[in-house]
């Protein structure tokens, strides 16, 4: 994709919360997203018509992080209850409710099979939640970290969550071992490159910071835009050409993966080819 | 036969011929068949039945005989005959007799249960009686739903009977939904009130007729003598605080008082007349959805979110104070209809008041609302402007005071009193000067010489509010007077290699001190970066005032509610931006103590989110570059992921068929390293008694034992103490290596420190082994612990010359005060010295060996060890060598064993005979241990967590330092002996 590919304004402006916005995810194929804020709701959007299909009503505090299977059966939430919803999407019945997180709870991710729910909390844990099973209790608790636990994420056979205590740290089930890569800094978001063998770390410094997997080598930092006290979400593009994230002055950049120089740079809310958070502008309107 | 049976009167029912009665089954059965008996009512069929039977009878004398009521219905049945109503038709209800109709057999008819109500007991006239009576609301006001629910249940039961459906019978209520409710009975309901019940608050009046009753209990026994009198105006006030406390609905008023004596009429209003006819209230205006149940609690949050949104209150009507105006209203209208008038007067054509109404006055297109100060920004402009030559001034002297007090005036009140003077005397010849006339040189020397003087002077009322900020209190100055060790910021700790022992050394220093980020001081009022906006230069120093108070920062401050979400977001921005410039000194002043500098840029580098902000400040900025070679750091740990998580990941288990992991101690520690800051006060403080007890009273030891006790017991858990258990050697190694650089006094002092803070360890080590079920190594007797320190001490002071720190001043106060009893120490303090010195060496091994090992191990081994004393011991009472040692030996352990049974028994028990023993003992241990290598190793291993205490103070000692090449291969020795355990 090049530059002049990138996105440059909204394509579509989904508007019905009622509050702000805390994250926007995209569904596995691209067609649908979901969203959810300070209003306690999830909502459920075509993103290319800009159109509300569903609103999820359950969660007592505000919502999160919110993730859907890739089949789009099953979605789960979490938020400021402590506690991780586990939904049925079509009819927007709670499944199952996972309480055990001392406070709130920050971020879920389903893994590929959809079996099981990792979520991370401010308590500084990362807990796995079983899907198949009835139990309510948690199937794994990771307390390794020494800070609150932004973001999480999951490969076929790894758990990746990162910090406010600056570590990204990587949980291999395979060989049984915690590999952590200290920034230095809060980190807010992390993401996975499309290839899984980088991380996107976004640090409370401003910067964002692309680390090799294997290696946990620095490869690029990536500056120019604002993140000091906000969760930002970053991510890369589909063809892992561009890094893309939000700033808190409500614009989004993107920037070039290899020199790191800033390709794009546009005020708005709303970025379709990529699942970028839209939350910057509602942002000044929560804090 | 005719006639006689006409002239026969039969009584009774006659006996019947056996024909008649089959005839009669015969009928029955066919009318059975036929389901017409079913249908007729049971007084029908007997009466057929009768008929059937009495067929002589005529209709004439069947009404003779049989009673009937007016529906034709027989009253007396069978044998009776007289003036009861008798039989069971209208009392039991069947044949049967008294049968409990309620039982049946729920086996076969299930479905036949039906409940009984009032009208299985009415007749049809009754019924249609009671409907008459009762009162149905029409649809349009059917509040509560009532009406439309019958009828819908009323529908549906017809339809029921037109069709066939798949639930037999009549349709229960709780199918049939009412077809409407108001949104004001489902709040009804969910605030408590059920169907039938009155909307009377009844618990307020429950409330208050016990205060009426509390009240008049409280009356009756206060004013027993008091007269009647009083009692009346009392009830008086009871009412009117009825009043107050009943909510202002008419319906509720209680019943003792009028409502006309509540709320008196005060209007003008006539009979019938609505208020609310022509309110605007009710003009179409549609309500506004609620955001939240009424039930929902609202926390601070959620009003953030939806106060900006709507107005509840607003919604509201406000019945005392709209009738007067809408009767205002109403006068004015029936006053223009012109029908309202009274008769005998009529309507003003012209009324005589009328709103004189103004035009606004026209404001210049180039109108600024905002104030500007031209003085103010004069002065500051001109300081940088070449100063004029000097001139001398003119000889005319009447023009010289003139030209002076122009330029003071100018000077003071700024360049528009320059302008005005020179329009209004542009015709007077005498102030030429300031047209660049006669003496204009002289003027605008002196103009610039008191602008000079003004500047001076501003300066130094800017200046004089400096000072006192500037002479604030540092957190160096604070830290001296409460004898606190200032934090090291020497570079050496900085720049070392980007090992974990840089990191957990300067966790030590932290642990050791406390500092608190000086006071920021009030942003200055020089620091005005937009000048050319006041109001965002208002809104600016809004922001600041914010900042510096901390907390919550008010949603919408200053006037920048007009603004957009977005701009107000980077205005904050910049706002930020041009805070931190100030804080890094560009707009304010140099005077600032360099590490409140530091400080600023500590923020200005934007590290807010980390706990430990001292620290990070005296890395700063210098040190980002080292920083960012340090990070990103890689560490690599072990983790179990648990089966299950692996079998919902479609892995393979890596720990398949290991044994279960061990109790975790992780959760242990994490709770006691997160320990608020208060902790490490609280430690800081503990050592400094610590030290006043050890030195002050130098009399009995064993008093300052008791008394070192007492106080470690109520120590929190150090932290240190944790990472001297549990942390890789490297550090200590580090600070081994500092400690022999006898130059270096303060690391001395910390030695002491960490002597002392490792005094508290060992007692707490020990409640620790307790917890975990363990035995702990046996501790060495305090006594020997105070010799090394006090010949510590000693060295300190002599050391300790200078002012290097607070806290070494202090020290060397202590080490005065220590001197008589130090000597008393000495001779003890060489023994022990000299038979330790070799022993220092092994907790080494113990050290490195233990350096990748996590708790689990560190259990294991401390199991193993256990196991192994116990072998020596055998072999110790078998061996003859090791006579003397065994005894002295199994005291020793039976000493330990003791000390962890009972603490209070081990410190009395020490005394200072004993020491000297245990110090016997050690030598004899030592010989023997050149004979037996693992009887040797095995015993320093047990007994090498008491002598972590003394390892700094001996390697300090120059004594040791001649048999250190010597016992370096004894470390070695043992350490090969530990890999053979190991494995």
């Amino acid at each position: 994709m090049s530059a002049g590919n990138l996105p440059t304004k909204e394509a579509n402006v989904l508007k019905g919360h009622e509050g702000a916005v805390l994250a926007a995810r995209f569904n596995a194929d691209g067609n649908y997203c979901l969203s959810c804020g300070k209003d306690r709701t999830i909502r459920l959007w075509n993103p290319h018509r800009g159109i509300h299909i569903k609103t999820y009503k359950s969660h007592g505090r505000e919502v999160r992080d919110v993730h859907v299977t890739s089949d789009n059966s099953k979605l789960c939430s979490c938020g400021g209850d402590r506690q991780v919803f586990y939904w049925d999407v079509a009819s927007g019945r709670v499944i199952r409710k996972f309480r055990g997180h001392d406070s709130e709870v920050n971020a879920v991710k389903f893994n590929e099979y959809a079996s099981v729910v990792v979520s991370a909390g401010y308590d500084r844990s990362l807990r796995a939640w079983d899907c198949r099973s009835h139990s309510t209790e948690p199937i794994q608790i990771i307390d390794t970290f020494l800070d609150s636990v932004m973001s999480i994420g999951l490969t076929k056979s790894e758990i990746i969550a990162g910090s406010v205590d600056g570590t990204v740290r990587t949980f291999d089930m395979r060989i049984g071992r915690e590999i952590s890569d200290d920034l230095g800094q809060p980190v807010n978001c992390i993401s996975l490159s499309n290839d899984g063998n980088c991380i996107l770390a976004s640090c409370l410094d401003s910067t964002l910071r692309l680390l090799d997997r294997s290696s946990g080598e620095l490869l690029q930092e990536y500056k120019g835009h604002t993140c000091k006290s906000f969760k930002m979400d970053c991510c890369l593009t589909n063809t892992d050409a561009h890094v893309t994230g939000g700033s808190e002055d409500g614009s989004v950049f993107f920037w070039d993966l290899v020199d790191a120089s800033v390709v794009s740079n546009f005020r708005a809310h709303a970025s379709v080819c990529v699942p970028v958070a839209k939350r910057e502008a509602m942002e000044g309107h929560s804090s | 036969m005719e006639g006689d049976e006409e002239d026969m009167v039969f009584f009774g029912t006659p006996i019947t011929r056996e024909e008649d009665i089959t005839t009669t089954r015969k009928k029955k059965s066919v009318a059975e068949a036929s389901g017409q008996l079913r249908t007729l009512p049971p007084w029908k069929q007997e009466v057929s039945a009768a008929t059937s039977l009495t067929r002589t009878l005529t209709d004439e004398n069947k009404d003779s005989f049989q009673v009937r009521d007016e529906e034709g219905r027989r009253r007396f049945h069978g044998a009776f005959s007289g003036g009861y109503s008798a039989g069971y038709y209208n009392t039991v209800g069947s044949k049967a007799g008294w049968a409990p109709q309620t039982f049946t057999s729920s086996r076969k008819n299930r479905a036949e249960i039906k409940q009984q109500n009032i009208f299985n007991f009415l007749d049809d006239d009754e019924k249609s009686e009671l409907e008459a009576d009762s009162l149905g609301t029409s649809m349009q006001f059917d509040t509560f739903g009532f009406t439309a629910a019958e009828l819908a249940r009323l529908q549906a039961e017809n339809e029921q009977q037109q069709r066939p459906s798949a639930i037999p019978g009549p349709i229960p209520d709780e199918v049939v939904l009412p077809a409407t409710d108001s949104i004001g009975v489902k709040l009804l309901l969910k605030m408590g009130w059920r169907h039938g019940h009155s909307i009377k608050d009844s618990h307020t009046n429950s409330l208050y007729d016990a205060r009426r009753e509390a009240r008049k209990a409280f009356l009756a026994l206060s004013a027993k003598d008091a007269s009647t009198q009083l009692a009346a105006p009392e009830q008086v006030e009871v009412d009117l605080e009825d009043v107050k406390e009943l909510p202002s609905d008419i319906n509720q008023y209680s019943e003792s008082t009028p409502v006309y004596v509540l709320n008196p009429k005060q209007d003008l209003h006539g009979l019938g007349f609505d208020p609310f006819r022509n309110a605007p209230e009710f003009r179409g205006r549609t309500a506004p959805g609620f955001g939240i149940g009424a039930l929902e609690e609202l926390d601070a949050e959620d009003e953030d979110v939806y106060a900006s949104g709507y107005a509840f209150e607003e919604n509201y009507v406000q019945e005392i104070e709209e009738p007067s105006r809408l009767a205002i209203e109403n006068k004015k209208m029936s006053g223009e209809k012109g029908d309202g008038a009274l008769p005998g007067f009529k309507i003003a054509s012209n009324s005589d008041y009328q709103l004189e109404r103004f035009a606004p006055p026209v404001i210049p297109k180039d109108f600024v609302p905002h104030h500007k100060f031209p003085a103010h920004l004069e002065v500051n402009y001109k300081l940088a402007d070449v100063p004029p030559v000097e001139v001398p001034p003119p000889a005319d002297n009447n023009l010289k005071v003139l030209a002076e007090g122009v330029a003071t005036l100018v000077a003071r009140c700024g360049k528009l009193f320059e302008d005005l003077s020179r329009e209004k005397n542009q015709s007077n010849p005498l102030f030429s000067f300031l047209n660049g006339g006669n003496g204009h040189d002289y003027y605008s020397r002196k103009l610039w010489e008191e602008r000079q003087k003004r500047n001076d002077q501003t300066e130094q009322q800017s200046n004089g509010n400096m000072f006192p900020s500037a002479k604030k209190m540092t957190a160096e100055s604070r830290g001296e007077i409460l004898g606190e060790k200032p934090l090291e910021r020497s570079t050496r700790v900085l720049s070392s290699s980007a090992s974990s022992a840089d990191t957990s050394s300067l966790q030590f220093n932290l642990s050791d001190t406390f500092t608190n980020p000086a006071p920021f001081t009030e942003p200055q009022e020089i620091a005005k970066p937009f000048r050319d906006d006041p109001a965002k230069q208002e809104r600016f120093e809004q922001y600041l005032k914010d900042k510096y108070r901390g907390g919550l920062r008010s949603k919408d401050s200053g006037g920048a509610s007009n603004m957009s979400e977005a701009a107000r977001a980077r205005e904050r921005l910049e706002f930020e931006t041009a805070a931190d410039a100030i804080q890094k000194g560009k707009w304010g002043s140099e005077s600032r103590p360099a590490n409140q500098q530091l400080l600023d840029l500590s923020t200005a580098t934007g590290l807010q989110f980390t706990s430990a902000g001292v620290e990070q400040a005296g890395v700063g900025q210098a040190q980002e570059m080292t920083m960012k070679g340090m990070y990103p750091k890689r560490e690599e740990f072990q983790w179990r992921p648990s089966p299950v998580l692996c079998k919902r990941f479609d892995l393979l288990d890596p720990y398949m068929g290991k044994p279960p992991p061990a109790p975790r101690m992780r959760s242990k520690m994490d709770s006691l390293i997160f320990m608020p800051d208060s902790v490490k006060d609280a430690k800081v403080e503990e050592t400094a008694a610590l030290r006043k007890d050890l030195f002050s009273e130098s009399k009995e030891v064993t008093d300052v034992e008791a008394e070192v006790e007492v106080e470690a017991e109520n120590v929190e858990r150090p932290v240190d103490l944790y990472k001297a258990i549990f942390s890789d050697d490297s550090d200590e190694e580090e600070e081994n290596s500092n400690l022999n650089q006898v130059e270096d006094p303060q690391k001395k002092v910390e030695v002491v420190n960490t002597t002392l803070s490792r005094l508290i360890a060992g007692d707490f080590l020990e409640s620790l082994g307790k917890e975990l079920g363990l035995e702990v190594p046996p501790d060495v007797s305090g006594l020997e612990n105070k010799a090394g320190i006090s010949s510590i001490y000693k060295e300190n002071a002599n050391a300790n010359k200078g002012d290097i720190s607070s806290r070494s001043a202090v020290s060397g106060s202590y080490a005065d005060q220590g001197v008589p009893q130090g000597k008393t120490y000495n001779r003890e303090a060489s023994q022990v010295t000299v038979s330790d010195k070799h022993e220092g060496l092994d907790v080494n091994t113990y050290r490195s060996s233990n350096k990748t090992a996590d708790p689990d191990s560190f259990l294991e081994k401390s199991g193993k060890v256990k196991l192994e004393k116990v072998v020596q011991e055998d072999k110790n009472a078998k061996t003859p060598m090791g006579k003397r040692g065994w005894s002295s030996g199994s005291s020793d352990d039976e000493t330990s064993r003791r000390k962890s049974s009972s603490r209070h028994r081990r410190r009395s028990s020490n005394s200072d005979g004993e020491t000297t023993d245990s110090s016997d003992d050690y030598r004899d241990r030592y010989h023997s241990r050149s004979k037996g290598t693992k009887k040797r190793s095995s015993r320093d291993h047990s007994s090498s967590k008491k002598h972590s205490k003394h390892r700094k103070h001996r390697s300090g000692d120059s004594s040791s330092r001649s048999s250190r090449h010597g016992s370096e291969k004894d470390h070695r020795e043992a350490h090969r002996e530990k890999r053979k355990w190991k494995e």
